[in-house]
């Protein structure tokens, strides 16, 4: 795979997300949300004595998790199966390039654009805390590095349902239903699973283990406390397993896991896909 | 230049191409005609790659499957219907010429062949099909290939659309330059190609390769093709 050819494709996904309207409407609400946030927060915090980062990281942190998905999910979705709907991608696959670049080419460029989302979300919350108040940094950055690795798991979904879809409608209607299922059903499901068949802690955990929203939510709220109660069954056990480091290991691990797999079962459809 | 040996596809079941073989020489320009439906455009797919098929296509030496991008690198492709996104199309013309590597340099004077000078900075959105397909024409030709694939590229075109894009297809036939036509536009074909390939349910008819002239006259005296 030729690195020049990867970047071309990739630089220009990032300019076409930047055209989109729908990328533009959510990234511009995840900043202003995040900005809203932390200046409630900071109101909040300095009644109650408060660090600033904190209470700001915890808030932004829940934010995250809802936004990242929906956004990663229909971008990612909409990547290929948009193309394909088009014709626009037949003729990029007619010039010299490899399927190999076109695919690493635009989920690269995709989660470019993504990140540089969070980062303005981010970045603009920081410099609001970071000039007004103080706290925990390292907790903060944990959870943008966090937000980071969580979309680029989603993102990998969603390119995989783009691959495998292969039509706009139906890929944002999968999009949809796999971010209700990530985000709200899921945690519904587990419990009800584990009261349904008695399924021990450790069951519970490898559940968890599926859904990067779980992981990412157990992770970012380990960067803010290690209090058993706030980190609910699945931290429980994980914290109670392995340790406090072991448990970041193996969600981290787990996180970069779910990028990987989805990314790569995408190509090997990818790569046998009939163009029309 | 291209050489298709016992080429075989089949979607979702269903056969497509039935060993299709045939060979274009260097200079060549050869037109692929038949009904909808009989496989012109599926040949094209393969020798691009852009369909998984049985069989062995190579394009000046190189094998699409084994080499694609050396082949894609010897070869320009206008498809039926343009598609490019939401760019300008300027824009669409330098991103084909980096994957190329090309240079930019020629993109004023492919512009200015195609009758798009005045338009390299609109969107491309706003085009009509004429000259989205006039473009897709310059993006073939960036880098100079020997070949070129064109896929029905005057369908859907008004009259004087595919005039105009015929009229600039025929000027770049030059001696070194192949051409491979999948069309069933008579005035097309006779214009542009001096031998028939008809295909007919994903075969090649045996004996059915006639000088294109030959089907160009019989369209002017009534007769059938």
């Amino acid at each position: 795979m030729r690195v020049a050819a990867t970047t071309l494709v990739a630089a220009r996904e990032v300019r076409e997300a930047a055209r989109s309207r729908w990328f533009v409407l959510t990234a511009a609400c995840f900043l202003v949300l995040s900005l809203a946030l932390s200046l409630l927060g900071l109101a909040g915090a300095r009644r109650a004595g408060l660090a600033g980062f904190d209470r700001t990281t915890a808030s932004v942190l829940n934010l995250m998790l809802v936004f990242v998905p929906l956004v990663t999910l229909s971008l990612g979705g909409l990547g290929i199966a948009g193309e394909l709907e088009d014709q626009s991608l037949s003729m990029l696959l007619a010039q010299p390039v490899t399927r190999a670049e076109v695919y690493a080419g635009k989920y690269v460029g995709l989660l470019a654009a993504v990140w540089a989302a969070i980062l303005a979300g981010f970045g603009a919350t920081g410099i609001v805390v970071g000039t007004t108040a103080g706290g925990d940094v390292r907790a903060f950055c944990g959870v943008v590095a966090l937000a980071l690795l969580l979309a680029a798991a989603t993102l990998a979904v969603g390119t995989l349902l783009s691959v495998a879809l292969r039509a706009r409608a139906r890929v944002v209607g999968a999009a949809f239903a796999v971010w209700l299922l990530l985000v709200y059903v899921s945690d519904l499901g587990t419990i009800g699973l584990a009261v349904a068949r008695s399924l021990a802690p450790g069951q519970v955990f490898v559940l968890a283990l599926l859904n990067p929203v779980q992981q990412a939510r157990v992770l970012g709220t380990l960067a803010l406390t290690d209090r058993l109660d706030v980190l609910g069954p699945v931290g429980m056990f994980g914290l109670d397993r392995f340790g406090a480091a072991g448990l970041v290991a193996v969600l981290g691990a787990a996180l970069l896991a779910l990028a990987v797999v989805p990314l790569a079962a995408g190509y090997a459809l990818f790569r046998k896909m009939v163009v029309p | 230049m291209i050489e298709a040996l016992d080429l075989r596809l089949a979607i979702d079941g269903r056969p497509i191409l039935d060993g299709v073989s045939f060979h274009v020489a260097r200079g060549e320009s050869v037109a692929l005609v038949g009904a909808n439906g009989s496989g012109k455009t599926s040949i094209l797919r393969c020798l691009l790659g852009l369909v998984p098929f049985a069989g062995r296509a190579v394009i000046d030496g190189h094998d699409v499957v084994g080499e694609p991008v050396a082949a894609r690198a010897r070869l320009g492709y206008v498809p039926q219907k343009a598609a490019f996104g939401d760019v300008r199309a300027g824009e669409a013309l330098r991103f084909a010429a980096r994957l190329r590597g090309a240079g930019a340099g020629g993109i004023p004077g492919l512009l200015q062949l195609v009758g798009l000078a005045a338009h390299a900075e609109a969107r491309v959105r706003t085009f009509s099909g004429g000259m989205q397909q006039r473009l897709a024409l310059a993006v073939a030709l960036l880098g100079d290939p020997p070949l070129l694939l064109l896929d029905e590229p005057s369908a859907g075109l008004d009259q004087e659309g595919q005039e105009l894009l015929v009229g600039i297809v025929a000027r770049l036939r030059t001696g070194r330059r192949t051409l491979l036509l999948a069309s069933h536009r008579r005035e097309e074909v006779g214009a542009l190609t001096d031998r028939v390939l008809r295909v007919d349910g994903g075969r090649l008819v045996p004996g059915a390769e006639r000088c294109a002239q030959v089907i160009a006259l019989e369209k002017r005296r009534g007769g059938r093709s």
